[in-house]
Order: C-alpha cells, then sequence, then structure tokens
C-alpha cells in the first residue's frame, strides 16, 4: 500500500500524498452523483407534494361546502346550473348542489377489487404455466403478445367491452352465473354493461402489468432451489406450492397492488362500460354503478360551466378521495410484502 | 492394516483405520449395478460405459477432476436428469435388483426412496419445522409429523440449535446449518440411499467436520454416495472410491470411470497411474 502511495507522489505537486488526493478526489464525485441522485429523488417527491397542494386548493371550498355529508350522501348532482345561487359555510354553489362520494367509492374499490381477484390468478397461473411449461422459443412470443396487450388504449378496451364482450358476456355466462340465486349475483343481466363487465374489462387491463412482473418472479426462483423439491419426490404442482410461490410471494404482492392502482384510476373504459349509474348503489353485480375517476371524466364539461365554481371543487374533492385511496392502499400492500419479508424469506430477490 | 506397498507421497490422504480398512475387496450386497452406462447431453457424450457396483449401507466417494461426470453419473442414479430436456441414457442401471430406468418406473416415487444433497444448500423458502414436515406430509407418511421433525432434526445434528425457533425462516440458518436441515430434509422421507453432491464444498472447515460425523453416524441405516473434491474428505469417510476421469476419444471428450474399490486400495496402491498421479496431487 505504502509503495502505491509514494510512487505517484513524487509526481504531485501540491505536496498531498496520491492517496489522500485520491480520497478527496473520490469524495469530490461522491458528492457531484450524490447532488445528482438528490435532485433525482426531489423532482418527483416535490412534482407529487405540489399536486396534493393543488389538490387541496381547488379542493378547500368544497371540503367546507359539503362537510361530512360528502361521506353520507348518495346523492353527486351539480344542482340546477342555471338557476339560483345558494350559500352555504360562505361558499357559494348552484341550487340543489349536493355532492356525496360514497356510490363512487363504493364503485371503485368493489370494481377494483373483483378485477383483482380475477386477474391475479390467471396472471400468475399464466406466468408459472408460460415460464415452467412452454418451451422457450414459445416464451419470447407469449411475452411480446402481452406487452402488446398492455399496450392497447383503453378506450379501445371500453369499446370492446361494450360492444362484443360485455353482451357476449351477459348473454352467456352472465345467465348461468343469476340462474344460481345467489344474492348480489342475481337479477337482470342487462346488455352487458354494469360493474361485472366492467370489472372484467379491468381484469383484461392489469392481466400483463401483473403477468410480466410474476414471469420476471418466477424465473428468478433458482433452478437449484426446485430441484431440491424434487429431488424430495414432490411432483411439479407441489413444487410450484412449496418453491416457486412461497419464492415470488412478496413480489407478486407489490405487482397485485401496481394492477390495483392501475383499476383504482382507470378512466375511460370504466366510464363507458359503467352504465353510467349515479346515486344508487348497484343491488346486484351486473347493475350500472360508477367510479370516482368515470365521474370526474364524465363531469368535468357541465362542470365547467357552474358559474359558482362549486361543481369544479367538489370533483377536485372527489380526486382529492381517489389520490387517498391509491395512497393506502400502495401503503397497506406496501406493509404486507414486509409482514412477508419479514419472515427473512428471500422473495422476488432470489437468492 | 497392511502397509501400503507403493511409495506413499507426504501429500497422498491416508485413510483412518475406520470402517475404510474393514470394506471387502468386492460390492457383496449391492444397492445399485451398474453396467455399461452411457449418458448423452444432446450429441456430447458425458459419460461412457461406466460399471460401477454401489454396496448397501456403504460410503462411496466419486472422485475425479472437473468435468469429468461425476454430477451427472449421481444424477443418473435418482433420475434427476429427467428434468433435463435433449438427454439420453443407455446401459444398465439396476437399483435394488430393478431396472431404474424401467418404463413404468415412476421417478417421483424413486426420488422417495433415493435423497439427495446438493452442493449449495437449498432449503424451502418456509420455516425451518416445515422444511423438514413439507414432503413427509405430501408424501402422505402416517407418522407424528411433530416427532418425525424432531428426530430428522437430531439425526442432522441440528435439532439442538434449532428447538427454540422451528417457525423461523430457514433462511435465517448460517450456510452449514442450513446444509444439516438439507440433510434432515432428505432423511425425513426415510430414503434408502443419499447422494451428495460436494454438500461441504460450500461450508467452512469445522461445519465439514460435522457433517462427516454425521455421514459415519448415517452409514449404520442409509447407502450414501457422496462426490467430493476433498481428497481428505473421501479418505476420512468413505468405505469404497470411485475414481472418474475425463477421456479424449473421436467424437470428443467423455467421462469414465478408472478404477473402483475399497477406499484404502485406492488411496494406497490404485492400480491405474491416472488415480495415483490424481489423488498425490499431480494431475493438473
Ligand atoms: N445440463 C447440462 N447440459 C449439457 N452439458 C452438461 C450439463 N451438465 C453437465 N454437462 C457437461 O457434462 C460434463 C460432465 O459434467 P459434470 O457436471 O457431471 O462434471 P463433474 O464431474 O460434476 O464436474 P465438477 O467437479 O466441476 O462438478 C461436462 O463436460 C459438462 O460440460
Ligand atoms: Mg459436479
Amino acid at each position: 500500500m505504502t509503495s502505491v502511495a509514494e510512487r505517484p507522489a513524487g509526481r504531485t505537486a501540491s505536496g498531498l500524498s496520491a492517496r489522500a488526493r485520491a480520497i478527496s478526489e473520490l469524495t469530490g464525485r461522491d458528492r457531484a452523483v450524490r447532488a445528482v441522485l438528490f435532485v433525482a429523488a426531489l423532482v418527483p417527491t416535490a412534482a407529487l407534494a405540489f399536486l396534493v397542494y393543488e389538490m387541496i386548493k381547488q379542493a378547500y371550498p368544497a371540503i367546507i361546502f359539503n362537510g361530512w355529508s360528502f361521506f353520507t350522501t348518495k346523492k353527486f348532482t351539480m344542482g340546477n346550473l342555471y338557476g339560483n345561487v345558494v350559500v352555504k359555510h360562505g361558499y357559494q354553489a348552484a341550487q340543489g348542489a349536493d355532492f356525496g362520494v360514497l356510490p363512487l367509492l363504493f364503485g371503485t374499490l368493489v370494481s377494483s377489487l373483483i378485477a383483482l381477484v380475477l386477474a391475479v390468478p390467471v396472471a400468475v397461473g399464466g406466468a408459472i404455466l408460460l415460464v415452467e411449461k412452454v418451451p422457450a422459443r414459445l416464451q419470447g412470443a407469449l411475452g411480446v403478445f402481452l406487452e402488446l396487450l398492455a399496450g392497447i388504449p383503453s378506450i379501445v378496451f371500453g369499446l370492446w367491452g361494450i360492444y362484443t364482450f360485455g353482451p357476449l358476456l351477459s348473454r352467456t355466462v352472465y345467465r348461468w352465473i343469476a340462474a344460481l340465486g345467489i344474492p348480489w349475483l342475481s337479477g337482470s343481466t342487462g346488455a352487458g354493461e354494469g360493474l361485472l363487465t366492467a370489472s372484467v374489462v379491468l381484469a383484461v387491463m392489469i392481466i400483463p402489468i401483473v403477468a410480466s412482473i410474476a414471469r420476471e418472479l418466477v424465473r428468478s426462483v433458482p433452478a437449484v432451489s426446485k430441484e431440491g423439491a424434487v429431488a424430495l419426490g414432490l411432483t411439479p404442482t407441489e413444487t410450484i406450492r412449496f418453491v416457486t410461490i412461497p419464492y415470488v410471494r412478496t413480489g407478486l404482492i407489490a405487482a397485485a397492488v401496481l394492477g390495483w392502482a392501475r383499476a383504482l384510476g382507470e378512466t375511460i373504459a370504466v366510464l363507458v362500460i359503467s352504465g353510467d349509474a349515479l346515486n344508487i348503489y348497484p343491488h346486484s353485480i351486473f347493475d350500472p354503478f360508477s367510479t370516482m375517476a368515470a365521474t370526474i371524466a364524465a363531469f368535468l364539461d357541465s362542470a365547467l360551466t357552474d358559474s359558482t365554481g362549486m361543481a369544479i371543487h367538489a370533483l377536485a374533492e372527489v380526486g382529492l378521495v381517489l389520490l387517498a385511496v391509491t395512497f393506502l392502499t400502495n401503503l397497506g400492500g406496501r406493509l404486507l410484502a414486509r409482514r412477508f419479508s419479514d419472515a427473512g424469506l428471500p422473495v422476488g430477490r432470489g437468492v | 492394516m497392511p502397509e501400503p506397498s507403493t511409495q506413499v507421497s507426504y501429500s497422498r490422504p491416508v485413510p483412518e483405520a475406520g470402517g475404510a480398512a474393514q470394506a471387502a475387496p468386492e460390492v457383496v450386497d449391492a444397492v445399485f449395478d451398474i453396467a455399461d452406462l452411457n449418458f448423452w447431453y444432446g450429441a456430447n457424450r458425458a459419460l461412457r460405459d461406466v460399471s460401477l457396483r454401489i454396496g448397501r449401507q456403504e460410503i462411496t466417494a466419486l472422485i475425479g477432476p472437473s468435468g469429468c461426470g461425476k454430477t451427472t453419473f449421481l444424477r443418473c442414479l435418482n433420475r434427476m436428469n429427467d428434468l433435463l430436456p435433449d438427454t439420453r441414457i443407455e446401459g444398465r442401471l439396476d437399483f435394488d435388483g430393478e431396472p431404474l430406468y424401467r418404463p413404468g418406473v415412476q421417478a417421483i416415487e424413486i426420488r422417495r426412496r433415493i435423497g439427495m444433497v446438493f452442493q449449495k444448500p437449498n432449503p424451502f423458502p418456509k420455516s425451518i419445522y416445515d422444511n423438514v414436515a413439507i414432503a413427509p406430509k405430501v408424501n402422505g407418511m402416517k407418522v407424528n409429523l411433530d416427532d418425525l421433525v424432531e428426530e430428522s432434526l437430531s439425526r442432522a445434528a441440528l435439532w439442538n440449535e434449532v428447538k427454540d425457533k422451528l417457525k423461523q425462516s430457514a433462511f435465517s440458518l448460517s450456510g452449514g446449518q442450513q446444509q444439516r436441515l438439507c440433510i434432515a430434509r432428505t432423511i425425513a422421507v426415510k430414503p434408502e440411499v443419499i447422494l451428495m453432491d460436494e454438500p461441504c464444498s460450500a461450508l467452512d472447515p469445522l461445519a465439514t467436520i460435522r457433517i462427516e460425523e454425521l455421514m459415519t453416524e448415517l452409514k449404520s441405516d442409509y447407502t450414501i454416495v457422496i462426490v467430493t473434491h476433498n481428497m481428505q474428505q473421501a479418505a476420512r469417510v468413505s468405505d469404497r472410491t470411485a475414481f472418474f476421469t475425463v477421456e479424449d476419444h473421436p467424437e470428443g471428450r467423455s467421462g469414465v470411470l478408472v478404477e473402483s474399490g475399497p477406499t484404502h486400495k485406492i488411496f494406497t496402491a490404485p492400480s491405474d497411474q491416472r488415480t495415483d498421479d490424481y489423488i498425490t496431487g499431480r494431475f493438473g
């Protein structure tokens, strides 16, 4: 070590040993890297903070105007935009304006959860099949197909859902389900719009997201771990159950949360398929409903014509709730993932 | 113990006067009876005409330079190579007098009777308890699982270290402990044979000694076949040794069995010069 320090030291005019200089150079570069990383980390954080601030600012009049009734009323109506103006808590609104988020919150949560329940097993099962059973040459082609599926614009999914897939389902599968007479799963199956169709289409939309992450996770399971199970005389299915799934569990939770966030925020496809029901809770899984995101999109145009501005404020408040829900699901997913990885499993990380 | 007849190089590991010296010149009761075994990876013939008998309740060491087909040979014995696409096996391989590769023989069934411990510890991503209990449970063994777990962990000399944390993840254990856990999970399914592929290569000397002691202990109930690069280890624990090497043939390089016999004989009076060169460290 000394010799290394001495040799270049002769060439150093400043009298600093090369070693000392190397350290200061390193820390200099280190500092630069750190500064860049800091800025890089700051930008999204600042953008998010700014967004939340703007949303709260926009929603504030509605928060005061609506009070708690925002979370108790079923109705969501902008009132008579051409009628009188009423004043409540110091804020103006169109007469008859009444804003309640509950049915929308319900619609958002239920549709996204049904979508998740449908999508995750299909995506994970598909990913495992793809990795374990499909020959390598076909795997690439199927992977491209998944990516293409993920890239289809959501309006296409919406139109497909309302004109093709929904009617088909309602003529066939929905009839069979309804015939079972299970509460919530019976009644008129409609023309194919409504909660279940929207959920199924959402599921189709999030399958590629979850499946492509799941595929990478399943691929990362070390072969030697699977061989350990095979060498004990476990069947391929048992090997998947006791090795592959436990290995990828934490990663799968993260993938599911990502898919869930996509379903929560999906706007246009749901708007097209939902049947656009306002002010009611669906009475069966086939009923029309609406979500927060779809309602914001549906109302935005006419809300802009509200001279009191309250309609826009109310939509901002809905947006704020959507933001909060997305944030909470993300947090919940993280906690769940942490709980699993607390067990010390190298899940999703390989070994 | 007969005096070594050849001049003994100082680097020649001398087997201890344990079981090693007592091995009969020929295998009397063979668990595996292998004759003219050939194995191909695609067009590459990895094993050429291997003939070997593996004695019941003996420890057989497979030694030889890297790439000579020890792992390939070992994995033929529990049909692990079945998993690899584009491979072919030919020749006789009888297990307990029955052809192992006869159509109709269930590989899954075979692997329950022939356990395997790998080079790298590979516990399930599950609790310590589950690691031992899963296979007996799904195999439908009619036993008290708690007792079986304790018994298996005790036999693997791990019970005292883990008895208070059975619910913890197997990954919380050290490498040596994980390897003993893998041995415990292998003996939990009560196999007849345990195959070990360099089980100590990832372990420190102390952990290695523990596993070696364990093997000597398990010998009373199990047949053990171990691949090792550690000549001292082969000399210390095995009753019989089989020396493999790579030979060049017109169609490519293949692994061949040079000679096999009681460990004491192989290490002190090998009949083939290549064996002597390898054992005394004059090889590559
Ligand atoms: N899965 C495989 N596919 C193709 N060839 C393989 C495969 N596994 C091993 N081989 C080849 O077969 C030959 C024997 O390999 P094997 O792993 O059995 O040797 P080994 O004696 O166990 O070596 P080592 O001491 O390094 O573990 C080598 O030439 C190797 O390249
Ligand atoms: Mg090997």
